[in-house]
């Protein structure tokens, strides 16, 4: 859906899911994931709908993902650092999951 | 110039001025005030100054490569415009420059809770200028929640600060001149649009043009320029528009509307929606200060003087001796980059009258926010909001957070919740993170549909503290401010005190 408009400078390495990504430095979180091309960065807790960001400037919170471990951040007004641990946030499915065990 | 009831104790202030949002109308307010000797703090959500309009424009300018070169020639010479401002801002060390914190509640006496990161605070300042700008209409039409649909803000937002461009088919949809521009944008950067599909009609530009002012002939000329570079790419428009809709399971696959009385069907990777900007009302809400329909916008503005002191809806015995907020910019008035500059000087003008410096609003300052502000009526009837122009049918969702549809609302309308915090009580609808920034609009004109507009200005929720997430962890090690000298305004300040009617609540 969208790609680098000139070559990527100062690379960092984020883990997003435990996986690492290359992201730029300066740039937020959001910019980040959707270079990468993730199909959603979190599914809704009420029927499980895939999200990505859409309005980019704090405002639909559609962008909310976990980052080091604190859960509906905003990404897009998130920017990224080295070693950065981002997860998609799987909405009532997993936290019924943890709930269970 | 500290004020207090009898009942608080004396709270010391840590600025002179503390102002909110740094795009144009902060700046200008920051560095008039801040040459007047005036200790002004700035708090912004976004990592570098410039708001929305000079987005990452520091760091774009100073990118030599020839990518960033063709991004800024793409981007155009209002973007290029903000360097000097945002120089003139850092350069003012008597501005205390916060970035990367949000704000996530204003009170009327001039207090204002602030986080960044896991760090959070109360800061309290004599005046407090809300300049945090202005969001896209939400527009509520079926598959608005899609992967792959987008605001033109966005779009742009990701040229700016993103260094990213769309690939694949790139649809745009809506009305307005953002969505002009970012389509030239894009062509410039080799992404040629597959379709802009427009909600505004020729006849609305023909009413628009007894409203053309000459002082607002250049934004108009500018305008259909960027429609003459589109028509000689070659970019397949249509215009008059309706019944939008986004299709697709995971993602965006295509949109369909309504032209000329035929269903179009365009296959999309990505669709951008505009429907004009709006005031970002969430914080003077929030603060319970004033709110007014404006109509010629469609949309909620602060109640402000035409020097931007905003009004408390407290109670009176709940005020404050004087509301210390006040407001400019897009927040208070959509009119973009030149008329927030315009409006920031003459606000930080008004300020140091009231603070016995200087010498008041300067006649150049009347005048330019005349001047900058009159194109907007012409803008306004040229670009009439299309695609939340009817409310949306029973199946299209409204409240993006909680997943609650239209038939839902109007349901639970039907059976009586008619009041916007019962229904939000009931349903969930503007209970999510966004708190009803992109879902308040729609409830409110639901509730008229099924009622009558029995008001002048549509039902709000009653904004509350925090606004904005609060991580716990910050609110426990909140500081900044003795808890007692805020008791009065928070605990006490319960619907009883207020008009609003709790009799719409059905019995249970």
């Amino acid at each position: 859906m969208f790609s680098p408009i000139a070559p990527l400078t100062h690379s960092i390495t984020v883990y997003l899911d435990d996986q690492p990504i290359t992201a730029s430095k300066g740039e937020s979180v959001a910019a980040c994931l959707l270079r990468a091309g993730v199909a959603f960065n979190r599914l809704t807790p009420v029927s499980g709908a895939p999200r990505l960001p859409y309005c980019m400037i704090g405002q639909c919170f559609d962008c909310l993902v976990e980052i080091d471990g604190i859960g509906n951040q905003q990404a897009c007004l998130t920017i990224v650092r080295d070693r950065m641990r981002v997860r998609r946030q799987n909405g009532a499915a997993v936290a019924l999951e943890h709930s269970a065990q | 110039m500290t004020q207090t009831t009898d009942m608080r104790p004396s709270v010391p202030m840590d600025a002179d001025i503390i102002i909110v949002g740094c795009g144009p109308a902060g700046m200008t307010a920051a560095i008039e005030l801040a040459e007047a000797n005036c200790s002004v703090i700035v708090l912004d959500m976004q990592p570098t100054p410039g708001g929305q309009i000079f987005r990452n424009l520091e760091d774009n300018i100073s990118q030599k490569s020839s990518d960033k070169q063709k991004l800024l020639a793409a981007l155009g010479p209002a973007y290029r415009a903000g360097a000097d401002l945002i120089r003139r801002f850092r350069a003012s060390s008597r501005i205390d420059y916060r970035p990367l914190t949000t704000v996530w509640e204003v009170r009327p006496d001039g207090t204002v809770g602030w986080l960044r990161g896991v760090d959070a605070g109360y800061l309290r300042a004599t005046t407090v200028i809300l300049a945090h700008g202005a969001m896209e209409r939400p527009v509520p039409f079926p598959g608005w929640t899609l992967p792959g649909v987008m605001t033109a803000g966005a779009v742009q937002t990701l040229l700016k600060a993103g260094n990213l461009k769309p690939t694949g088919n790139v649809v745009l949809v809506g009305t307005g001149p953002l969505l002009l521009l970012l389509a030239t944008q894009l062509h410039k950067l080799g992404v040629k649009p597959t379709l802009i599909a427009r909600t505004d009609r020729f006849s609305d530009g023909l009413r628009a043009m007894r409203h053309l002012r000459r002082n607002g002939l250049l934004p108009v000329i500018k305008g259909l320029g960027w429609l003459a570079q589109l028509k000689r790419a070659g970019v397949r428009m249509v215009s008059g528009l309706s019944d939008i809709a986004a299709e697709g399971e995971q993602k965006v696959e295509a949109v369909s509307f309504t032209a000329k009385g035929l269903r179009v069907r365009q296959a999309c990777d990505l669709l951008v929606v505009h429907d004009g900007i709006v005031p970002a009302i969430d914080i003077p809400n929030g603060a319970g200060l004033a709110l007014q329909w404006d109509q010629a916008n469609a949309s909620w503005r602060p109640r402000t003087t035409p020097d931007g002191l905003a009004s408390s809806t407290l109670p009176p015995d709940l005020q404050p001796e004087r509301c210390a907020v006040r407001i400019t910019g897009d927040a208070r008035r959509i009119g973009g980059a030149e008329a927030a500059i315009a409006h920031g000087q003459l606000t930080a003008q008004a300020i140091l009258a009231e603070l016995g410096k200087g010498s008041g609003i300067s006649s150049k300052s009347q005048q330019a926010v005349d001047r900058t502000l009159s194109v907007r009526p012409f803008l306004d009837t040229a670009f009439p909001p299309g695609l939340s122009a009817t409310l949306p049918d029973d199946n299209t969702i409204v409240c993006r957070c909680e997943e609650l549809t239209a038939g839902a609302l109007r349901e639970k309308i039907r059976t009586g919740f008619s009041n916007m915090d019962a229904l939000r009580g009931e349903t969930r609808c503007g209970m999510g993170p966004c708190q009803g920034r992109n879902c308040m609009i729609t409830a409110a004109r639901l509730i008229e549909e099924a009622h009558g507009a029995c008001v002048p200005t549509p039902p709000v929720f009653r904004g509350r503290p925090p606004i904005r997430p609060l991580p716990l962890g910050a609110l426990a090690g909140l500081n900044g401010l003795d808890p007692s000298a805020t008791e009065l305004l928070t605990l006490e300040d319960k619907p009883e005190h207020d008009v609003e009617a709790t009799s719409d609540v059905p019995a249970e």
